[in-house]
């Protein structure tokens, strides 16, 4: 169940509370690639369409809970790694998730889900090579609770009981888990870090090509 | 959740318990005549005045219409597959089974979720994580089984409709034709089926039984049938609906 694949490719995760940031830092991050001649695809949130439909179906959406939007987003996951992240990853390729799961487990944490519960769902998810942050520094101006933004616009908008008040307490909340240390190396990419992981990326994708090109192909060689 | 409003939960829950509708599942493979059941059931429990609530697999009115569009056009892997069902119980649940279960009503799950374990472990999915997709539980008070062979479903399901693609397991068999496809799919079904029965303890009909039979069988487990307490079996489960639907009193 989980994937334990070793790609050729390249897998950048960019999660943060607000689609819009997500986005920008994703948008960034393939800039700055084809300057340097690299092709990046990006993946997006509701891929699927699901998050979509289910507003589109009115009757109940507005009275979800965060249990059921995180399962929805591990339906959306599954789809955006069937169709548009492995293909790349198999084929040697770059491809950013924005989001990929940091984002779901803090807005989730934020709204009282188990954190241990959001990481076995998405455990079929492959581990990111490289993880950065879209940040917002603190709940700002330029947010808006809608479907097709990003997950924290869609889950202010879908979840259940969700009041003003509520809605920036959890992403203060969610803010904070992001902010916290998380083992290796986080990009943030509010500053310029969107240059240094650029660097990075290539430099690690060039490494798994020499590696790959002078693996011998059986014991004998 | 600070410690003393999880002890208002836990008191709310208690005093609940009581008064709760009994919660009963039916499961069994295709055709293995469990709808004709538990229509019967629910028509003899009326009869007993009891409240009645059916509720019915895959049937959530926000989830029901994404489901069937990728169903026809087969476009579901395993995982999504899974995940769907999971999003739709986890809705039905939350609008449909607990709030009745809460006002006193007696719930009759056409599937539950041992549906879901027994299928998409089938298709290869790990059960510790389908558990996990499912946490935290809400334990039925009595799971009625409606067990027959592999063999005798396929061929009552052949007798009626030729299976579909989802149902035939034809996503994971590989096989052209549905009704060989799903000869292979139901034999696996069946052996996660019986492998869960152990461990959720069903209680076992024989569904070859005649169907007045069964139907007296089925009677006699609900009448015997006593509540899996809430505080023991489906705390959090309860819990986390009780915040969801800001249910302060018993």
């Amino acid at each position: 169940m989980a994937d334990q694949g070793e790609y050729p490719g390249r897998l950048i995760a960019i999660d943060g509370t607000r689609g819009k940031d997500v986005i920008a830092a994703a948008d960034a991050l393939v800039a700055s690639l084809k300057e340097r001649q690299l092709e990046c695809a990006i993946s997006r949130f509701d891929a699927s369409g699901l998050f979509g439909e289910l507003s589109a179906t009115g009757r109940g959406v507005h009275e979800l809970s965060a249990r059921t939007l995180a399962l929805v987003y591990a339906a959306d996951l599954a789809f955006r790694l069937r169709w548009e992240i492995r293909p790349v990853l198999e084929a040697g390729g770059l491809v950013i998730a924005a989001p990929h799961i940091d984002s779901v487990i803090a807005i989730g944490s934020a709204h009282g889900l188990d954190e241990e519960w959001i990481r076995r769902l998405l455990r079929f998810a492959p581990k990111p090579h490289f993880r950065a942050t879209a940040e917002e520094k603190k709940p700002g101006k330029g947010w808006k609770a809608a479907v097709d933004r990003g997950y924290g616009e869609c889950s202010a908008a879908m979840l259940a009981s969700m009041t003003g008040k509520a809605s920036r307490r959890a992403r203060k909340e969610a803010i904070a888990m992001l902010r916290r240390p998380r083992g290796p190396k986080v990009y943030r990419l509010a500053d310029d870090d969107v240059a240094h992981l650029a660097k990075a990326v290539i430099g690690s994708l060039l490494a798994a090509r020499s590696r790959s090109a002078s693996t011998p192909r059986s014991g004998r060689r | 959740m600070p410690r003393r409003a999880s002890r208002e939960l836990d008191q709310l829950i208690a005093q609940r318990e009581r008064s709760r509708g009994l919660l009963i599942a039916f499961e069994g493979p295709d055709g293995s005549g469990k709808t004709t059941q538990r229509k019967l059931l629910k028509r003899w429990l009326e009869s007993q005045d009891h409240n009645v609530v059916s509720t019915r697999w895959a049937s959530s009115s926000l989830v029901k219409p994404l489901l069937k569009v990728r169903k026809k056009i087969r476009t579901l892997s395993t995982e999504e597959y899974s995940l769907l069902h999971a999003v739709d119980f986890r809705h039905r649940l939350e609008s449909t089974i607990l709030p009745a279960l809460w006002a006193g009503k007696t719930v009759l799950a056409d599937r539950y979720l041992f549906t879901a374990l027994a299928r998409d472990a089938a298709r290869g999915l790990d059960l510790d994580w389908l558990l996990n997709a499912y946490a935290p539980l809400l334990w039925p008070d009595l799971v009625l089984y409606f067990s027959m062979s592999p063999e005798r479903s396929r061929r009552r399901v052949a007798s009626t409709r030729s299976p579909h693609f989802y149902e035939a397991g034809q996503d994971v068999t590989g096989i052209d034709d549905p009704l060989a496809s799903y000869s292979q799919f139901i034999d696996r079904v069946v052996k996660e089926y019986n492998n869960l029965s152990v461990v959720f303890q069903f209680v076992t009909v024989d569904a070859g039984e005649a169907v007045y039979r069964q139907h007296t069988q089925v009677r006699e487990f609900v009448e015997r049938a006593t509540k899996r307490p809430w505080p023991t079996f489906s705390e959090d489960a309860v819990k986390e609906w009780l915040i969801k639907a800001n249910i302060r009193d018993a």
